[in-house]
């Protein structure tokens, strides 16, 4: 729900239950005003009739308007209080009920007992109730309506700011520059502003500090490996005639490359998770495919690998040499996990890609088949499935592991 | 000994601050004819880029008092043709594309194989001087590297690519014995996964020195106990 709906739901629930209460309070107490109004001139006539008897000793002639009417009958009760009651009267001209506020009082005349009823109708007053209601009503109406006009407004622009900001933070990834929100007239969303330019150059600092630490220390470590390497090539020329040297020699060189392709590996794993590639180039997958078969042909050979490739070409945005890693691993993977004489099958389309190969052992684990060091033999880094993995994620990839048939399926979906 | 040196008169300079390192390349390159000359800071470097020509410069990146961009830059406003060759720890694609596109010659990641190096060197110079000569003769066998082909006693050779990167690279380093690992790094670069035997480069080798052997060439390629070759030429 949006802030400002919310703040109206709110806003207008409040208002209306204020402003009809306000009006039930309002009503009563201007009935009563008016009702009191009514019975003072209901008094005052009373006032009238009692002071001409006394002066006249007779019953006052009386005029009868529409409104205001007397009635004078004789009565043997005994003088009673005055009482004042509303009655209501059924109205045959204007078919409808009426109220009459009626003043009842006993005079007395040469010793004969008069009952004075004063009736005064109501309905003037209720008129006037009525029309200062209806006012009130539309006041309260057109207060609302305006309210929630200003309010929109209002509101809207207040928040524009607020969601530039939301807009530019979505946007917004590690590896580029600071954000540099602008300064805004309203100090709590220009404290947001400073507050994220703030915290995304800090974010940005500690990236660079980390991206190239990770750089440095790649280079602390492969330089070492260099001189062992070279050193070892040294060695090789002083090894003729000694086979055992000639071994030795070359499981050192040997676990020198592992370790370097172990810290590539790692290296690359570690900016594919920061995200520190752009992937927009246009790449043909197909191609990439045939290329990286060619380059094993005489692997295929020598291990007599039946291979199979079945695809369309077509474009897709991905990044050149991201994508070369992917299908190298992947091929890697293939040949490792083929038996002596096995076969391997490729299958490109627009939405899979799938490598199947014939089992030289029982199903990979699925659970665990992409996660980092998972080796179902002793060759290779342990890593090649995790890169495989990571950049099907940052390129928006799922990829799924099947074992039927004992062949080994990986099933890269573009789509999902 | 293991190499004979005869001097081509080729002047290398090799700019890297490890010395040990440093220290293989020039014993390496020296023991492959070619004059060698080192530094190891960025200061001593732009010294000796401005007074004297090389045919090849090997240049570390990362270099005590700057970084081997900054000379590369410097090499290529005087307007100088040394081919250089970047040899880097940071192995990154992108350092990669920038020395290239700043003019280097070639980009080797660290660790590399002092044979890769030569190779690498050995195709510069014949690409940028007139002194690298076009073909490579050892005893009866010629080979062209402007028309890739090779010829023993003026009769053509059918080789496969991998046959013939094989052989330049083996002539190259002629007289060094190379290991299985090297020999197959270079032919089939670092991104491969190589299975634990290198039965196929032995079946290469094999069909190399079969293809030679039969056109009537010396028998120069030797097995050292199937763990490295090496091609012996007096």
């Amino acid at each position: 729900m949006k802030l400002f709906t919310k703040y109206n739901r709110i806003n207008i629930t409040a208002t209306i239950c204020i402003f009809l209460a306000g009006s039930v309070a309002f009503y009563f107490v201007l009935d009563y005003v008016l009702i009191r109004q009514l019975d003072a001139s209901l008094r005052s006539e009373k006032q009238e009739i009692t002071e001409y008897i006394q002066a006249h000793q007779q019953l006052p002639e009386i005029q009868n308007t529409k409104e205001q009417w007397i009635q004078i009958n004789k009565t043997d009760l005994p003088n009673s209080k005055t009482i004042t009651k509303t009655i209501p009267v059924y109205n045959k001209a204007e078919a409808e009920q009426e109220y009459i506020r009626q003043l009842l009082f006993t005079v007395t005349v040469n010793q004969q007992n008069y009952l004075v009823t004063v009736n005064k109708s109501e309905t003037e007053t209720e008129e006037l109730l009525k029309l200062i209601i209806l006012v009130t009503i539309s006041m309260v109406a057109m207060i609302l309506l305006f309210n929630y006009l200003i309010n929109r407004r209002l509101i809207n622009s207040i928040w524009k700011p607020f969601y530039t900001t939301i807009h530019n933070i979505k946007d917004y990834a590690a590896n580029q520059q600071a954000l540099t929100l602008s300064k805004e007239p309203i100090d709590e969303i220009n404290l947001l502003n400073e507050s994220l330019n703030s915290m995304t150059e800090q974010i940005h600092k500690d990236f660079y500090a980390l991206r190239s630490f990770t750089e440095n220390a790649s280079h602390e470590m492969q330089t070492p490996l260099a001189i062992i390497r070279s050193k070892v090539e040294s060695l090789y020329q002083y090894a003729e005639g000694k086979e055992l040297m000639m071994q030795q020699l070359l499981s050192i060189e040997d676990a020198c490359l592992k370790l370097s392709k172990l810290h590539q590996s790692l290296l690359l794993l570690t900016k594919l998770e920061n995200k520190q590639f752009v992937l927009n180039e246009t790449i043909r997958l197909k191609s990439i495919i045939e290329k990286k078969i060619d380059e094993r042909k005489e692997l295929f050979e020598s291990k007599q690998i039946d291979l199979q490739l079945n695809a369309i070409d077509f474009e897709m945005q991905l990044h050149q040499h991201l994508s070369e890693i992917l299908i190298s691993n992947l091929l890697n993977n293939s040949i490792r996990y083929t038996a002596h004489g096995g076969s391997i099958s490729i299958i490109l389309n627009q939405k899979n890609l799938t490598f199947s190969n014939t089992a030289s052992d029982d199903s990979l684990d699925p659970e665990k088949v992409f996660s980092r060091f998972y080796k179902a033999s002793e060759s290779g880094t342990g890593l090649g499935l995790s890169i495989i993995k990571e950049i099907c994620t940052v390129a928006g990839f799922s990829i799924k592991y099947q074992f039927e048939n004992k062949t080994h399926h990986f099933i890269i979906d573009f789509q999902a | 000994m293991w190499y004979f040196v005869k001097k081509t008169g080729l002047k290398l300079l090799i700019i890297e601050d490890e010395f040990s390192l440093k220290q293989s390349m020039v014993d390496f390159l020296t023991a492959s004819s070619y004059l060698c000359e080192s530094a190891s800071n960025y200061h001593d470097s732009i010294e000796k880029i401005e007074l004297f020509d090389y045919d090849c410069i090997i240049l570390d990146i990362m270099l005590p008092g700057g970084s081997g961009l900054d000379l590369l830059k410097s090499l290529k406003q005087n307007n100088k043709s040394d081919g250089v060759i970047i040899i880097s720890a940071k192995g990154e694609l992108d350092d990669k594309i920038q020395g290239i596109e700043m003019g280097a010659d070639d980009y080797l990641a660290k660790p590399f194989h002092l044979s890769e190096l030569a190779v690498r060197i050995a195709a510069i110079i014949r690409r940028k001087s007139f002194q690298g000569k076009s073909q490579l003769t050892f005893g009866n066998i010629t080979i062209d590297v402007q028309g890739k082909r090779v010829t023993v006693e003026n009769k053509e050779l059918d080789l496969t690519q991998k046959e013939y990167q094989l052989l330049l690279y083996l002539s190259i380093n002629k007289n060094r014995v190379l290991s299985k690992n090297a020999i197959a790094q270079h032919l089939w670069g670092d991104d491969m996964d190589f299975p634990d035997n290198y039965d196929f480069i032995y079946a290469h080798i094999k069909n190399l020195r079969k293809k030679l052997v039969s056109a009537g060439a010396e028998d120069c390629i030797r097995s050292i106990y199937g763990e490295g070759y090496k091609m012996q030429i007096e």
